[in-house]
């Protein structure tokens, strides 16, 4: 069959195209994310210009990660790309859930300790996993 | 929304493969369709339309 000959690029190809880039984009987010956690106490002894520096360049790096991520939606095909705004729409209302009653912990004398926002971004990431797999399976 | 895509398919001896590549989508959203599980977009139902040389209402039915 050859009806797609004309096309310069297929679904295929684009996906995996963008998913590379998705995926440099979020290994340099993460990495200059550690140099900055550990950087100023380890490597520069907390000199306040190298420390901002590494601040832009994150913020820089993050914006990418956002943009090749945008890019690798837009390259799904329709029902992909549905369930991942399904699963988003999932991992947002958990999070902002979850996040709201976690936040009143400590106020309310639940929990003892301050509750660590990075929770949440393990929160949001787990259920954004789930939410894929759950919406995939309801299409297969 | 009920559809002749596994009909027209196999008239053509497509495999669902063959027919995601001829609409641009994954060989998933071609089975989906096919079992009524994904609504296609109109610009997609256009596309097989095209494809098959009929019209939209001939392959895709309100159920």
């Amino acid at each position: 069959m050859n009806a797609n000959t004309t096309k310069p690029e297929n679904l295929k190809k684009r996906v995996s195209r963008s998913a590379k880039q998705l995926f440099i984009w979020t290994f340099a987010w993460v990495a200059s994310l550690a140099l900055l956690a550990f950087g100023p106490k380890f490597i520069w002894d907390f000199h306040v210009v190298v420390s901002t520096t590494v601040i832009f360049i994150n913020l820089g790096f993050g914006y990418k990660m956002v943009m090749a991520n945008i890019k690798h939606i837009n390259d799904l095909d329709e029902m992909m790309r549905k369930i991942h705004v399904e699963a988003m729409a999932l991992s947002l209302g958990v999070s902002v859930v979850l996040g709201a009653i976690y936040g009143l912990l400590e106020g309310i004398k639940i929990i003892t300790f301050e509750p660590n926002p990075s929770g949440l971004l393990f929160v949001m990431s787990f259920s954004y996993m789930i939410g894929v797999a759950l919406f995939y399976r309801k299409y297969a | 929304m009920k559809n002749r895509l596994k009909v027209l398919r196999a008239e053509r001896d497509w495999t669902q493969a063959d027919l995601a590549e001829a609409l641009d989508v994954s060989r998933q959203t071609v089975n989906a369709i096919e079992k009524g599980k994904f609504d296609p977009s109109l610009p997609l139902a256009f596309k097989a339309a095209r494809l098959f040389k009929m019209q939209i209402e001939d392959i895709f039915e309100e159920e």
